[in-house]
């Protein structure tokens, strides 16, 4: 299972990429395997809040529905539009494909980097 | 392939004819009127039933051959059921005619919910819920307006097992509860653990059905329903695997309060592709009073339909339930009677067992003991090991002629089979299916392929489903 | 008797026997003290012939009209004699939900069709495969307009009352507020609903033809909603829509309705057919199951049951419903009834209907029975009556003619349907004169 190396993780699969005061959210290789081929993506506003250990959507694959938690705290202040035609880039190439961008000074300290969250995957199998 | 209606349609053919109007025009005002054109299909009689011949001649009912879809309980359907209930002293009512012309449609609700009162060891019944689920949300309400008529508040969550339908906690939900799910022990059993650290004075009910999902009776049913009690919970019983137990053990006399039944499950009613079914609302003393408008109801010894009762929760849906439903189940339990009631049960549990022991040798039984009506499989290991799913050994089995058991579900199964082969079966029937399991099981090592390429002889092959979920087609429309 | 237990008791011996278990094995665990130590109290089993014999003394204390004026959300239509035969073919009516797409491409090829019938009858892009009834439809169309900050729900005065009572029973435990628009002389206050709405109402909800057989002024409402946030529901009568504008042209989201009149017997009020149809853009919000075209493997042409995600079975506590069975067999019959009528014969029909409601309105009013309310109808009106309703629902009952339906002591709600002849009409003014004089 592919592990990005340059962003951070909940345990919950979701990766978060950082930027000074911007972030982008999307799900991980293994969270998009584990799904499934996933047909819709109930995409939330621009200018909602998210909370850090919160949903902000969920995904949707023929059998399964997935929240995805967010990261980080902040505002939303664009979502990947991309998604609504073509939910499928979240299996093709989940890195490349974030959910949601979102704005604002995020804690960081208790997220995985990658090697702690390969550690976690080994342990869950 | 068949044509749908819309591509036999042809311009100026008609089907039904109408007598000549001999009544004169009264004019209908422009801002109201259609102007467009009525879009149906214009097909000749010969053109509509080929169309649904053909259709029905693609489609798998109890009638064309065995159905062990666990948790569906999809028995044999007496015909004199349906017969019954198309007698025009039933099928003919209007729903609001005056109650002294309905008089035996009254007795007959009554009869039924007598009846059903007995088997489950209850008090009292409303026929008014349109199927389970439905019946499951009425029960959610019962038991809230019990609590606020106590004017305990602070109850505000449900105890669900992981294993439920997935009809209960969005049952609880829509009546407002916050559910919290109650893991299984190793037993397939409630965690008795886990249930006592969740129980307190915030828990409104625990939904359970018993026998489970997984087919077992849970030993402890007393001791769950004393400990739910002593904290002032509900006991809320899904009565969709009755069954297993009629005549045998009734959810009454095990602590439950409030249950639900699925006429359509265990007495006999068609499921019709999917409905429509009957969920009838059954309570204990205590919750009467609370039970829907549209019941009915014996007042100053008359029976009547109840109505505009202040404790009532009000109405879960128009007129008095699925009327016709219930006469066929109220024919179905007037054949049976009372030693049919225990035997019908009896020999559900003795042709699961059956089953399972001719197959437990090979396929990996999730919960090995004795079973009740139905039993679990699981394909896990062998996924693992050659790749093959319980959706291909499903898939395979169409070629059989033998409807697949319920796939995926209960969920704590990895790549579950639930197994219910109903009592309406016989040795015959069993036997030749454990052959063909036996069979296709065989194949996961001989040829595994054969089994990822099921089926091949039904009218189509393996359907596209994601394709059908990211681009959703969901009506006909007519090419430019 | 066990009669549809085909094992016989030397069969069932020996499956005991080659499991190596008694059926007190079998029945082992459940433990003893929840055993029922005694026989159920119901009587013995019988034939089907006795049982029929009791159905049947059952059915003949019910009183079967030979005409019927009553409606109040209950029709009387002609039935073609073909849809009665080809619904009752046993493959649709022993069927469970069409789950294995490949065993089940008839059963989901006709829900299909019956979405498309009533998508295209109401102007939708999508309809689902069906709920409870009418009321209920109500109820769950209401939940898909809830939004986080939009809670507050109206609903006009002239739905029926039972719709209204099942919407107040749905929502009684939640956070949703439930509000009646009044109405003014029979119709929706179109005033008083400007005024109530704001940018926290979810939805206004309204039948059309309305309680009191009264086409509502549609237009206006679809024009005074959408320019709201509010989302527009409008219970319909399928049979009214070969006449009027279909609920798309007024502006509505969802089209909901009870399609008992499609083909269903009046059956005291069940099974009956609860549709739902809406926007592409709130069909994911749809409650319970949904067919949907795709190819099989070969790329033929291939139905299944679609947008499951959305359902109880996989979102469990955060299904917007907990339905699971629908009517899937009363929404066969209604798309066969759809398609046996075509659109000449649904749309002689509706004229029918409303010709002879026309009709029979005129002559009453001649006779002292007027309009309660003097606004367009569709085929159901309500009078004020010079005598007592329970007076006249007793004489023509007496003729074997349910009348209308008393609202209260003096006005009665009248239903005139295409199977009621102008012979007969005439004939029951005949009636109603000898009892007002």
């Amino acid at each position: 299972m592919n592990v990005k190396e340059d962003v951070l993780y909940l345990p919950s699969h979701e990766w978060v990429k950082i930027e000074d005061d911007t972030a982008w959210i999307g799900i991980s290789d293994y969270a998009q395997h584990a799904l499934g081929d996933i047909v819709y993506v109930s995409l939330p506003d621009v200018d909602d809040q998210v909370d850090k250990g919160k949903s902000f959507c969920d995904i949707e694959s023929v059998k399964a529905v997935s929240d995805v938690y967010s990261p980080v705290s902040g505002v939303i202040v664009a979502v990947n539009q991309e998604l609504e035609d073509t939910p499928e880039k979240l299996n093709e190439d989940p890195y490349a494909t974030w959910i949601v961008k979102v704005k604002g000074t995020f804690d960081t300290s208790d997220l995985l980097d990658a090697q702690a969250y390969q550690e976690l995957l080994k342990q869950e199998g | 392939m068949s044509q749908l209606i819309f591509e036999l349609s042809r311009d100026g053919r008609r089907c039904v004819h109408l007598p000549k109007e001999d009544i004169p025009s009264y004019s209908l005002d422009e801002a109201f009127k259609k102007t467009d054109p009525i879009p149906l299909a214009e097909v000749a009689e010969i053109d509509l039933v080929r169309h649904y011949i053909a259709l029905s001649k693609k489609a798998h009912g109890v009638d064309s051959g065995f159905y062990p879809l666990g948790s569906c309980t999809m028995k044999y359907n007496p015909r004199i059921n349906e017969e019954a209930a198309a007698l025009p002293g039933f099928a003919l009512l209007h729903p609001y005619q005056p109650l002294e012309t309905v008089k035996g449609a009254l007795v007959a609700m009554d009869h039924l919910q007598q009846a059903l009162c007995e088997v489950c060891g209850m008090d009292g019944f409303s026929l008014q819920p349109a199927a389970g689920a439905h019946g499951e949300f009425a029960g959610m309400l019962l038991i809230r307006a019990y609590h606020q008529a106590n004017n305990d508040h602070k109850r505000t969550k449900v105890i669900v097992p992981d294993a439920a339908h997935g009809t209960n906690p969005a049952s609880a939900s829509m009546a407002g509860y916050d559910v919290i799910t109650l893991p299984s022990n190793d037993k397939g059993g409630v965690d008795m653990d886990a249930l006592k650290s969740m129980v307190d004075d915030t828990v409104a009910a625990l939904m359970l059905t018993n026998p489970n999902t997984l087919g077992l009776f849970d030993p402890n049913i007393k001791e769950i329903a004393d400990l739910v009690h002593e904290h002032g919970g509900l006991l809320y019983y899904d009565g969709a695997n009755l069954n297993a137990i009629m005549g045998l053990s009734r959810p009454g006399d095990m602590g439950f309060d409030v249950v639900h039944l699925n006429l359509h499950k265990t007495f006999s009613t068609p499921h019709g592709a999917g409905g429509p079914g009957s969920g009838p609302v059954g309570v204990k003393k205590h919750l009467i009073k609370f039970l829907p408008n549209g019941t009915v109801i014996r007042e100053n010894g008359t029976l009547t339909i109840k109505k505009g009762d202040a404790q009532t929760i009000g109405r879960m849906r128009s007129f008095y339930g699925n009327f016709l439903v219930n006469i066929k189940a109220l024919t179905y339990i007037l054949i049976l009677g009372k030693e049919g009631c225990k035997e019908t049960s009896l020999n559900a549990v003795l042709n699961a067992n059956y089953m399972m022991e001719k197959l437990s040798d090979l396929y990996t039984v999730a919960y090995p003991q004795t079973c009740m009506h139905e039993f679990v499989l699981s394909l896990e290991h062998e996924k693992n090991t050659h790749g093959i799913t319980a959706k291909d050994i499903s898939k395979a089995l169409l070629d059989f002629n033998i409807h697949p058991p319920t796939m995926y579900f209960p969920q704590i199964v990895h790549e579950a089979l639930m197994v219910e082969p109903n009592e309406t079966e016989s040795k015959e029937t069993l036997d030749r299916a454990i052959s063909v399991f036996r069979h296709l099981y065989s194949l996961i090592e001989a040829d595994p392929d054969l089994l990822r390429n099921a089926p091949t002889s039904t009218p189509v092959r393996r359907v596209d489903d994601v394709t059908a979920a990211r681009s959703p087609i969901l009506k006909y429309i007519k090419p430019e | 008797m066990a009669i549809y237990v085909p094992n016989t008791k030397q069969q069932q011996q020996a499956m005991l026997d080659e499991i190596n278990k008694t059926f007190d094995d079998l029945i082992a665990p459940i433990p003893k003290n929840v055993r029922l130590d005694r026989d159920l109290n119901l009587p013995e089993g019988m034939s089907e012939f006795e049982a029929l014999r009791i159905m049947k003394g059952y059915a003949e204390q019910n009183t079967v009209y030979k005409t019927i004026l009553r409606g109040a959300g209950a029709y009387v239509h002609y039935i073609p004699s073909v849809v009665k035969h080809l619904s009752a073919r046993e493959e649709f009516v022993t069927a469970y939900t069409p789950y294995q797409s490949e065993l089940s491409q008839g059963i989901l090829q006709s829900i299909f069709e019956y979405q498309t019938i009533m998508a295209d009858l109401t102007g939708m892009d999508a309809s689902n495969a069906s709920v409870y009834d009418g009321a209920t439809a109500v109820a769950e169309a209401i939940n898909m307009c809830i939004e986080k900050k939009q809670k507050k729900v109206l609903v006009a005065e002239t739905v029926h009352p039972e719709t209204l009572e099942t919407v107040l029973t749905y929502n009684q435990f939640l956070d949703h507020d439930i509000t009646i628009v009044p109405s003014k002389d029979g119709r929706v206050d179109l005033d008083a609903l400007r005024d109530m709405l704001d940018d926290e109402t979810a939805c206004f909800v309204y039948q059309h033809p309305n309680y009191f057989g009264i086409l509502e002024d549609a237009t206006s409402i679809g024009q005074i909603v959408s320019q709201s946030k509010a989302k527009l529901i409008a219970s319909v009568n399928p049979i009214s829509l070969a006449l009027l504008k279909n609920p798309r042209e007024n502006h509505v989201d969802i089209a909901v309705g009870e399609a008992q009149p499609f083909g269903l017997a009046i059956a005291f009020g069940g099974p009956y057919l609860g549709f739902m149809a809406t926007t592409e853009k709130m069909v994911r919000r749809i409650p319970g199951r949904i067919v949907g075209q795709t190819v099989d493997i070969e790329g033929n042409r291939a139905f299944t049951l679609t947008l499951q995600a959305r359902e109880q079975h996989i979102r469990r506590e955060k299904a917007l419903s907990s339905i699971c069975s629908n009517q899937a067999h009363c929404a066969l019959v209604a798309a066969m009834y759809a398609n046996a009528m075509g659109p000449q014969g649904l749309k002689e029909v509706a004229t029918s209907c409303y010709n002879k409601a026309h009709y029979f309105q005129e002559k009453l009013q001649e006779i002292g029975y007027t309009l309660t309310h003097a606004q367009p109808f569709f085929h159901e009106f309500l009078t004020d009556t010079p005598i007592s309703t329970d007076k006249i629902e007793r004489h023509l009952s007496a003729s074997n003619i349910l009348s209308g339906y008393p609202i209260d002591d003096h006005r009665m709600l009248w239903c005139v349907t295409e199977v009621t002849s102008k012979e007969q009409l005439d004939g029951i003014i005949t009636l109603l004169k000898e009892v007002s004089s």
